[in-house]
């Protein structure tokens, strides 16, 4: 098991840990589709936050591979395509929100269906 | 998970107003259960979601009544015991014998 010496510190702080992963997986969305985050409620780990669950958003950005938390967080490296979808804040908080207002949130394909 | 972690559109928070000269720790404990965390997490027996996870599972109430750093040793604490590192008897124990001691585990 490696030990973190004192003189390694600053570069592991440097290096950081980037969760991009090198598969080349096909992607379900394209930027500029409507999408459906899904209504999910797992007692695990998950990066869906409640606040889009069920709501409908558009694709804003492709932001390639990356290792699925929900999965990592049981001991699983599972690669998987994250998408940066950006909802109105209208469709999100009704009428306390705004149609000018929008939140981008980073969602896993997974978390997401078509609209 | 449904946690208290998960905050985005809850009422009742007031705004993040951080101060201009808002210091990295806050106290030295603080300084300690980072660098604590860092260097369990390289050791490599879990993984950041694991730790987020571990974090997550504090009991919701106590979540919103604690620190940021305080979540984080709840978490590092709840790994250690499961992984087998440290028993909750040996942290207990430990806990008790420092608040017969208040310098105890001070120095920096």
């Amino acid at each position: 098991m490696p030990v973190l010496k004192a003189e390694n510190v600053t570069a592991v702080l440097r290096k950081g840990g980037s969760a991009r992963m090198d598969d080349s997986l096909p992607a379900r969305f394209v930027c500029g589709q409507g999408v459906r985050a899904c209504n999910i409620n797992p007692h695990g780990h998950t990066r869906i936050p409640r606040y889009v669950r069920g709501h409908l958003g558009v694709v804003h950005r492709d932001q390639g591979v990356f290792i699925f938390p929900d999965a990592h967080a049981r001991g699983e490296t599972v690669p998987q395509r994250l998408y940066s979808v950006r909802f109105t804040s209208a469709e999100l908080w009704g009428p306390q929100g705004s149609e000018d207002a929008a939140v981008y949130v980073d969602l896993f394909e997974s978390y997401l269906d078509t609209a | 998970m449904n946690g208290a972690h998960d905050l985005g559109g809850m009422h009742g928070f007031e705004p993040i107003q951080p101060d201009a000269d808002e210091p990295v720790f806050h106290a030295e404990w603080e300084r300690r259960a980072f660098a604590l965390t860092l260097a369990m997490g390289e050791y490599g027996a879990w993984n950041l979601d694991m730790s987020r996870f571990a974090r997550e599972r504090m009991e919701p109430g106590e979540y919103l009544r604690t620190s940021y750093y305080e979540h984080w040793l709840h978490g590092l604490q709840l790994l250690l015991v499961e992984k087998g590192f440290l028993s909750t008897d040996e942290i207990d124990a430990r806990m008790r014998s420092l608040a017969a001691e208040p310098n105890a585990g001070t120095e920096s």
